[in-house]
């Protein structure tokens, strides 16, 4: 027998994620985190191994998908694209669309790959250490990755780690697990908020159903202008490009993996920094942004590599690295599956599987998006306005089903899709309050667990070697928060000055 | 020093929370309103428009109206009929109403509902919402919902 499941279905069925992953990515302003969330209640009819080809197909097609209107129509198709149109869309113009498509393809393929064999390696080693944490460590860690948002929101720190108490606040609404009793909640309310708002309709919400929102203020207009010269090509694509691009491939790559652990920390800061450090190794950095493959590699590999990377920190200690794998926490809850430290020796079969499953859909993607991009690329047209209530309904469906049939979460989608809309216009990042409110509850176990049997002593959290290690980074977290702020302040000063 | 008390302990880390938020905000408002008066502006600011200017007033409360309006329905018709109006409604709001676009709504609100309906209600087997249009069809052992 096979460690892992493997099949014509799960073929299939990654081939299917793969593809409507594409086509969300490739639609500007539908991400890979909608995809996620919008077919996961299409696993529940699924066994656990099946369901994650379908997610991680979704994720791995709505990653690359993004890489066509950035490319051809200089729009990233998700966020973590923005880089891909420094770069791709002068390409695009001068009329090597299909070679500036190819090459993004061939270096996300690359980023995933690389990130797969990172996700190989470190989560038995972090799952191993994290075997180690009694609750205090477990509840600093949580504290870290609040802390990370903190550092990497740039220019919006307090913000960020406002975003991210917020969202632990509201994940705490209901019944506290120990003593049975409600906080929070209005009497009338308590039947059905017994343990507060499901994740489902509350990502869905933030994400999918205020994107709406915002796109219906703006009047739904979509005028795409067709590009004819994006795949006629004078200069052709040959694997040729990729000469000299070896270093900055594996660089950009792990760069993306490194971001991706790092919880709630986006893929654009990913494809933003691995962008950066390519034009700083560059050799003509001049011409990066002037439509060099060199800026393309780098922005690919990296938003790709962060696949395997986001979910290193969820296997290992059941932080999601970011709010796509957030989305697949509820997946792992529906099958009665903890992810954590004891993860992989529980489940040696679903973790095999999540490796092979990862490979598979990078292959997948890559013979989906390389050969047939010509017509692929034409996703990029289909009209928003025709998909948003199709859209809205499976949303619903979504909702629904969370706990099995309870029209209250379809009304809590409702509400967060206007809080995610209000929090837009507010500035407040929804991906932080999402980070919050998935770890809000075991923040709060673990922090009763560690001061009950301290005997109420705070003290308790600076007693252990591996504790004050965690210390060490939150403060280094911060401090690197404080500093770049400065940083930035200055820039900004010295623009202004002159 | 924290007591951990079994009766009230549920309102601990709420509250250790709350407190948080709060010195974070006080932290973003003086922080910014220190930045606004760095440059020379007033400590406190009349807020900026929240929606957008000349914004889709229709689309957007539109939006809105529809997607309580359905889930209210939806408990009440049961979930294909609800759909197949609902998404027509909301095609029409957001592609107007030419005869083209009609038909377009028409076709899409049909088929969408009828697929999703099928897909996950009956082949995946996930419970809708139901009302007076759903069926159960006790023979063949389903429901359309």
């Amino acid at each position: 027998m096979l460690p892992f499941t493997i099949g014509i279905s799960q073929i299939l069925v990654a081939a299917m994620g793969v593809v409507v992953g594409i086509i969300f990515g490739a639609i500007p302003g539908m991400t890979a985190t909608m995809a996620v969330a919008v077919f996961l209640p299409l696993t529940y009819a699924y066994d656990l191994e099946t369901a994650l080809y379908l997610l991680l197909g979704l994720y791995v097609g709505g990653i690359s998908g993004g890489l066509i209107p950035a490319i051809l129509i200089n729009i990233p198709g998700t966020p973590s694209s923005i880089t891909t149109t420094f770069d791709g869309y002068p390409m695009a113009k001068r009329g090597a669309g299909e070679r500036a498509l190819k090459v993004g393809i061939v270096s996300s393929f690359v980023g995933g790959i690389i990130s797969l064999i990172a996700l190989a390696l470190f989560t038995p080693l972090l799952s191993a250490a994290a075997l180690k944490f009694s609750s205090v460590e477990k509840f600093l860690i949580i504290l870290f990755a609040l802390t990370v948002i903190a550092a990497l929101s740039k220019g919006q720190m307090l913000r960020g780690i406002f975003a991210g108490f917020f969202g632990v606040l509201i994940s705490l609404m209901g019944m506290f697990s120990v003593n049975n009793a409600y906080r929070m909640v209005p009497d009338f309310m308590r039947s059905k908020m017994q343990d507060g708002f499901q994740l489902l309709p509350v990502l869905i919400g933030l994400f999918a159903i205020s994107q709406i929102f915002e796109e219906a203020e703006e009047g739904m207009r979509f005028k795409v202008e067709k590009m004819d010269n994006g795949t006629s090509s004078t200069e052709k694509f040959s694997f040729a490009d990729f000469k000299g691009q070896g270093v900055n491939l594996i660089r950009s790559s792990l760069i993306g993996t490194f971001m991706g652990v790092l919880p709630g920390v986006g893929g654009s800061a990913a494809s933003i920094l691995a962008y950066a450090q390519a034009k700083n190794f560059s050799k003509h950095p001049e011409l990066l942004g002037t439509g060099a493959a060199e800026g393309l590699v780098a922005s690919e590999a990296s938003n790709n590599g962060l696949t395997g990377g986001a979910l290193i920190p969820l296997l290992s200690l059941g932080i999601p690295g970011d709010s796509t794998t957030a989305v697949l926490i509820s997946a792992f809850m529906l099958q009665g599956i903890q992810v954590g430290p004891l993860f992989i020796t529980q489940n040696p079969n679903t973790w095999n599987t999540i490796l092979v499953a990862l490979l598979l859909c990078n292959i997948i993607m890559f013979v989906c998006m390389f050969y047939p991009i010509k017509w692929i690329s034409k996703i990029i047209y289909i009209p928003r306005q025709r998909l948003y209530p199709v859209i809205i309904m499976i949303c619903i469906v979504g909702a629904y089903a969370t706990k099995n049939g309870r029209i209250f979460d379809v009304w809590a989608l409702l509400i967060f899709g206007i809080v995610g809309y209000i929090f837009g216009k507010i500035k407040i990042p929804a991906s932080c309050f999402l980070i919050g409110f998935i770890l809000g509850k075991d923040l709060e176990n673990y922090f009763i667990q560690s001061i009950s049997a301290s005997g109420g002593s705070l003290m308790v959290f600076f007693s252990r070697p591996i504790g004050w290690f965690i210390w060490l980074l939150i403060v280094a977290s911060v401090a690197y928060a404080l500093w770049d702020n400065a940083k930035d302040k200055k820039k900004k000063a010295a623009e202004a000055a002159q | 020093m924290i007591q951990v008390v079994y009766s009230t302990e549920h309102w601990i880390v709420p509250i250790i929370t709350m407190g948080v938020l709060v010195v974070l905000l006080a932290a973003i408002i003086l922080t910014e309103g220190r930045a606004r008066v760095q440059e020379g502006k007033p400590f406190f600011q009349k807020p900026g428009r929240f929606f957008l200017e000349n914004y889709d007033k229709m689309k957007l409360w539109g939006t809105l109206l529809l997607f309580a309006g359905y889930i209210f329905a939806l408990d009440v018709i049961g979930f294909t009929v609800t759909s197949l109006i609902f998404v027509f409604l909301f095609n029409v709001l957001y592609t107007g109403t030419s005869k083209k676009a009609l038909i377009g709504s028409a076709v899409i609100a049909v088929v969408a509902s009828l697929l999703i309906s099928v897909m996950f209600g009956i082949v995946f087997n996930i419970t809708l919402p139901s009302g007076m249009c759903s069926i159960t069809f006790a023979d063949f052992g389903f429901t359309i919902y």
